[in-house]
């Protein structure tokens, strides 16, 4: 399969089809690669975690870095391009959730959360993280990109105040009212359970 | 499990970052720095700061180690192909709009030359009429039909001629852009 995927790539390569794409793109296929294998994981999940729709993380996944690769940007840092990867999702998951509800799939309370069959994710873990799941899902999307990028990410809160387009100032006291929206929420759904 | 901090500040706490930084710091979730442990048992911001960072935390780790994203080549490959694509697109809607003005110039064009022309033609279907007259008298209602016929149907025939040769043309540009 993989052997069938290198023959047509040679062809096109042969063909001079990529010249041009990678000309417009704002790194080579190597330096591609690496980034990627460091960002691909957090953003996806980060996706996965907004969108409550795996197969959708999927697909703004690949979006995220097309809009990446095509940005002429000038980065400063391996950090700043980085943080530019997440401000790119961010940005698409927030153009998603303005579409249509018919045209969008997931964000849904009722959507079910994916429990595997894994013995490991049995008991209080799964169902604290069914907990967090649904409790995340109540929050609005704003809310849930500054608790994910603070307590998930790691980010300061310079930098998802620069991401989310919010000042700096004004950051500390959202992300205290998102944090006890979600405590409140999480402390209900544990109380339920 | 988690407790609401009603008591707690409006803007958390000022060490809030630093028990973040610790958790994500240390994989092992646990604050080792013994001053940092104290503060966060008094604190309840940064108490719910600590229970929250685990609890997010632990999700990420966990779907890090269960999802599989596509291969960094797929990536690539899909992006350059479409960048392909879109750069094809880019360069042929130029020569759409050229098609177009060249279409409406060779319309005009022809329009100038059945102009032009349409006196010789008109010249030329009299003197057909008045030779077919002298060829063959007795064909004179034939010869003065074909005469008026062709008077009245040349511009017709030419119009439609023109429509022949540029209906294919403006369906082109009319459907180019799908």
């Amino acid at each position: 399969m993989s052997g069938l995927r290198d023959i047509v790539l040679t062809d096109l390569e042969r063909a001079g089809a990529f010249d041009d794409a990678e000309r417009t793109f704002q790194m080579t296929e190597d330096e591609f690669r690496l980034f990627y294998e460091q960002t691909a994981r957090p953003v996806w999940i980060y996706l996965a975690r907004m969108t409550s729709d795996d197969r959708l993380a999927d697909d703004l996944l690949q979006e995220a870095y097309y809009r990446f690769l095509r940005t002429r940007t000038t980065f400063e840092s391996q950090e700043h391009r980085r943080h530019y990867l997440f401000r790119i999702a961010t940005n698409l998951v927030h153009d998603h959730r303005r579409r249509p509800r018919r045209e969008r799939a997931g964000l849904d309370d009722s959507t079910p959360v994916d429990l595997s069959t894994d013995p490991i994710d049995m008991g209080e873990r799964a169902v604290r993280r069914l907990d967090l799941a649904r409790a995340m899902g109540k929050l609005k999307a704003r809310d849930r990109s500054m608790l994910w990028l603070a307590y998930a990410q790691g980010f300061s809160h310079e930098e998802i105040a620069r991401l989310l387009g919010l000042r700096t100032s004004s950051l500390k006291a959202l992300l205290h009212r998102a944090r006890q929206r979600l405590i409140a929420l999480l402390h209900g759904s544990g109380e339920r359970s | 499990m988690i407790r609401t901090a009603s008591a707690s500040h409006a803007e958390g706490c000022p060490r809030e970052v630093e028990v973040v930084a610790m958790l994500l710091d240390r994989r092992s979730m646990r604050i080792d720095d013994e001053a940092l442990a104290a503060h966060v048992d008094v604190c309840e911001s940064c108490r719910e700061v600590a229970e929250l960072t685990r609890v997010m935390s632990a999700d990420h780790e966990r779907a890090r180690r269960e999802i599989r994203v596509p291969a960094a080549g797929q990536v690539w490959w899909r992006s350059a192909v479409r960048a392909r694509l879109e750069a094809v697109h880019a360069a042929a809607r130029p020569l759409t709009w050229s098609h177009g003005v060249a279409g409406a110039c060779a319309i005009g064009l022809v329009i100038a030359l059945i102009g032009l022309v349409w006196p010789a033609v008109q010249e030329a279907t009299g003197w057909i009429g008045a030779r077919a007259l002298e060829v063959a008298p007795l064909g004179r209602a034939a010869a003065t039909l074909m005469t008026t016929t062709l008077h009245g149907s040349v511009a017709l025939m030419l119009v439609g001629a023109v429509f022949v040769l540029f209906a294919p043309v403006a369906l082109y540009l009319a459907l180019a852009d799908e």
